[in-house]
């Protein structure tokens, strides 16, 4: 395929539509960006949600070794454990229940504070100074003094706590600003693909003389359609990058300080960013390209 | 060539078929005038063996094709065998003489060595040999119409179809056209030709099919404009 006429048409193309073209590009950078804000807060509250449990859990801290808990002189023992789990099953406000080792516990420390305070000869913490905890998954969130009350007396049981009033209110405004970071973008997708969709009816009337020999020649639908996917995919890679550079700017400058100033939540990083940016990278160029081929099909028919 | 079995088209929102039960056959090489006043079915003629509509009842077979059958992806290979010169030359503004012939080539991917070979042909086929540089507002009507048979022509189809070539042109420069066409016949292409132009009609002495509100009222094989007694 001779693709000359192609690229000529690209280039003229884009000059002709300028200012369309850049209408196009700086709505989707922003909805774009919106979108890529959004991914990073539900991965942000996904993360919360894993490190202190979701706002339906409460967590039994069982008694471990020199215990500053009184009621705690001995740390938990297996004949007591199962007795705990047996009053946990049995409870009716419990929906799902699992056990969480020092280890583990140990290890979200080392992801809160950094992994060197925990390592080497002098370790402020180990494994064992970590209690083991039952994390209780809740039927009902309001429906939690019956297991609390039930639990906190047994044996081997240091205390219960329940993080719904510290965690819940930075859970809750992660996501709804997620809800209003996507809520908006959908907005702006709109309005986008509308733009999109008006670019390519100017650019498919001022080329309409073209179009008309093109199809009587015989020439195929998709070569009629080329230019018009490229404008498509140029105006998408160029959004993409640019929404890609304010998500990192977003993630360096804002989150980073937050991260900095609240510490004792865990906080995305790049590796969240790369898969918000992923998902940018995708539903870019499917914004643009997906009217187009709808579009060129209506204005371009055979 | 070109064949209509018991065509009927009906357009949507109009109660008459625009062309009622056509049957036409049409040889491989043959000269054929399309005459009848406007809205007789001259244009909705064209249009289906373009395939640029699909006939509401009945067939067209154009170029061993049937066109009702022919699914959308294929359609512009058919037109490949198609050229079409129209009364408004439909010249691209932009592009010289010798880049609007090309543009018919270029577009359905031929090689640039191809394009550089065929189209000083073309040009010099139908008399304009040294214009290819011209723009076509400097050119006069005639000489615009010889370069849109020119791009019609250039990838040597099968069937050459006219719709009202001549309507823009007066008598004189009508016959250099009606010249041109009839050599590109004598090549074996097959001219499908829609026209009111009766001097023309009468003069070239070819086979003419008269419509009239979609009806085939005359098939002649010498035939001239009006009816002939």
């Amino acid at each position: 395929m001779q693709l000359r006429y192609v690229y000529s048409e690209l280039g003229q193309g884009l000059r002709r539509n300028l200012t369309m073209h850049l209408a196009v590009i700086l709505t989707l950078v922003v909805s774009l960006t919106l979108v890529g804000i959004g991914l990073l807060f539900q991965q942000q509250a996904t993360r919360a949600a894993e490190h202190f449990g979701n706002q339906l859990q409460i967590t039994v801290y069982l008694c471990r070794l020199n215990d500053s808990n009184p009621v705690c002189p001995n740390p938990v023992t297996e004949a007591q454990k199962a007795e705990i789990e047996a009053v946990v099953a049995e409870n009716p406000e419990v929906a799902d229940y699992r056990f969480e080792s020092g280890e583990v516990a140990l290890e979200k420390a080392k992801e809160l504070y950094g992994a060197e305070l925990f390592s080497g000869d002098n370790p402020a913490l180990t494994a064992e100074d970590m209690p083991q905890t039952i994390w209780i998954t809740l039927e009902d969130p309001e429906q939690y003094e019956g297991i609390s009350s039930a639990v906190q007396g047994l044996d081997g049981v240091s205390r219960v706590r329940d993080l719904r009033e510290q965690v819940g209110p930075i859970l809750t405004t992660i996501t709804k600003m997620r809800t209003y970071a996507l809520g908006t973008a959908g907005l702006l997708v709109l309005a986008a693909l509308l733009l999109v969709a008006n670019t390519i009816r100017l650019a498919a009337f001022a080329r309409r003389k073209e179009i008309g020999i093109m199809r009587l020649v015989g020439a195929s639908t998709l070569y009629i359609a080329l230019p018009f996917l490229l404008e498509a995919l140029v105006t998408a890679l160029v959004s993409v990058a640019l929404a890609g550079g304010a998500l990192a700017a977003f993630l360096h400058f804002a989150i980073g300080d937050l991260a900095s100033n609240l510490r004792f939540v865990p906080w995305i990083g790049w590796d969240e960013f790369w898969v918000a940016a992923a998902a940018v990278g995708i539903l870019g160029p499917v914004l643009t390209l997906l009217p187009t081929l709808v579009l060129t099909r209506k204005y371009l028919k055979v | 060539m070109i064949r209509f079995e018991k065509v009927t088209k009906t357009y949507p929102g109009h109660p008459h078929p625009a062309l009622d039960n056509v049957s036409v056959d049409v040889e491989k090489g043959e000269f054929v005038f399309l005459v009848g006043s406007s809205g007789s079915g001259k244009s909705t003629f064209l249009r289906l063996v373009l395939r640029e509509y699909r006939p509401t009842q009945g067939r067209v077979y154009v170029a061993g094709k049937e066109i009702n059958r022919l699914a959308g992806w294929k359609v512009p290979r058919l037109r490949r065998d198609i050229g079409t010169v129209f009364q408004d030359f439909r010249l691209l503004p932009n592009k010289t003489v010798t880049e609007n012939v090309a543009f018919a080539l270029q577009v359905i991917g031929k090689s640039r060595k191809e394009i550089k070979d065929v189209v000083p042909e073309t040009l010099e086929l139908v008399g304009l040999s040294g214009k290819g540089d011209r723009m076509p507002d400097e050119l006069s009507g005639g000489e615009q119409q010889r370069v849109a048979v020119a791009r019609a022509f250039v990838n040597r189809p099968m069937i050459l179809i006219a719709d009202e070539p001549t309507g823009n042109l007066d008598p004189t420069t009508s016959v250099g056209i009606m010249k041109l066409l009839d050599r590109i016949n004598r090549t074996g292409t097959t001219v499908v030709m829609a026209t009111h132009d009766a001097g023309i009609v009468d003069q070239m002495r070819k086979r003419v099919i008269e419509l009239e509100n979609g009806h085939v009222v005359r098939d002649q094989a010498q035939g001239v404009y009006g009816h002939q007694n």
